[in-house]
């Protein structure tokens, strides 16, 4: 395992050196009367094989670092494993590269003015973003299928669960307004938190699911009108739901940022890896008395 | 670390407060949207108002960090 995933490692990144270096070749030979805005369009969708395919690789690489991880630290609970943290991070620059850029698009035709830069600039910059988030995305699904770590979803079954004891983590107002809504059961004492909290599984983590989703399969739509036929009305629907996705993952980052201000030790986990034991015990008793015996995810 | 931390919250969720009320003063007075209809319009009213008061509940937050030593 440990040879394959390096040999897929290492082919993944010849296939994309070689499609870098053709690309490259294709853009500066000059042969397309193509606009700036059009050659980045171009070039991003014929990259789009090629990024993907190296998050596959790297991703395999990460599950299997992941799985060798065994290091354990004196008080402290590993809550993250090393290939997760530097998949968050590297997510995390294609948000803060996509996301404005994306946002400024949007907004330049809303208020119908043009920034002192060229927009496509702005373009180039968001395609960057859109190739390290899909680089992200493909990294992801391919560390949690290898390693089949689900900890960040309900298991199967649970649901309700889930959404009960997230409404019970609400402030009371809106989590009874949740629980009616939702037609939950809200009698008797929540349950116990294991290693993520109710409100990162049965809400946080599906909607960013859901937001990544969706602005990822608008965007290779998008990204491919000019190298695929690709009717009006879908082309048409697909732009509007990128613009809704991206109005989703503004608002998922703002809230993302607010939860996780309020809870430190987890941005430290986010980047060492660790909680400590008494943070654990205190915000996480299901997980740190190892009733959920789940490993970092 | 976290008052650097908290700064940057502040000054991320400032940008998108502003944004937001660009998006919401634009709703109903800028053409693009006006073209688009009354949906297109009420969404960028909605996704606006959200991202000001999540931007708030972020400015709020981060304020609080920024205060904060020790936990």
């Amino acid at each position: 395992m440990r040879v394959l995933a390096a040999l897929l490692v290492v082919l993944g990144a010849v296939a994309g050196v070689g499609a870098a270096i053709v690309l490259s070749a294709q853009t500066v030979s000059g042969v397309q009367p193509w606009s700036n805005e059009l050659l980045d369009n171009v070039v991003f969708a014929k990259a789009i094989p090629f990024v993907a395919g190296l998050g596959v690789a790297f991703g395999l690489l990460g599950a299997h670092l992941a799985n060798r991880a065994r290091r354990t630290k004196h008080e402290h609970l590993r809550r993250f494993s090393r290939a997760t943290v530097i998949g968050h991070w590297t997510i995390a620059v294609g948000f803060l590269l996509a996301l404005p850029t994306g946002v400024w698009q949007y907004l330049g035709g809303i208020i119908d003015v043009a920034a002192p830069i060229p927009l496509y600039l702005f373009y180039r910059v968001h395609y960057i973003g859109a190739a390290i988030i899909l680089f992200s995305l493909a990294y992801f699904l391919t560390y949690w299928w290898v390693t089949g770590h689900r900890q960040l979803l309900p298991p199967r079954g649970q649901w309700r669960h889930h959404l009960r004891n997230f409404a019970h983590e609400l402030p009371p107002p809106i989590g009874h307004r949740v629980g009616r809504l939702l037609r939950l059961h809200m009698g008797g004492r929540p349950s116990e938190v294991g290693q993520f909290t109710y409100y990162e599984t049965a809400f946080s983590f599906p909607t960013w699911a859901v937001g990544l989703g969706l602005i990822t399969v608008t965007g290779l739509v998008k990204a491919m009108r000019y190298t695929v036929p690709i009717p009006g009305p879908v082309l048409y629907g697909a732009s509007t739901l990128h613009v809704a996705a991206m109005v989703l993952l503004v608002l998922k980052v703002l809230d993302h940022l607010r939860y996780v201000f309020a809870r430190w030790p987890l941005m430290v986990a986010m980047t060492t890896t660790w909680v400590t034991d008494h943070y654990a015990r205190v915000h996480h008793p299901g997980w740190h008395r190892g009733r959920d015996e789940s490993e970092a995810a | 670390m976290r008052q650097v931390v908290a700064v940057l919250g502040l000054a991320w969720a400032a940008l998108n407060v502003v944004v937001a009320s660009f998006f919401v003063s634009g709703s109903f007075t800028a053409t693009t949207p006006a073209k688009e209809g009354i949906l297109a319009q009420l969404a960028l009213l909605t996704g606006g108002g959200l991202i000001e008061v999540f931007g708030v509940l972020l400015v709020w937050q981060s304020w609080k960090l920024f205060g904060r030593h020790r936990e």
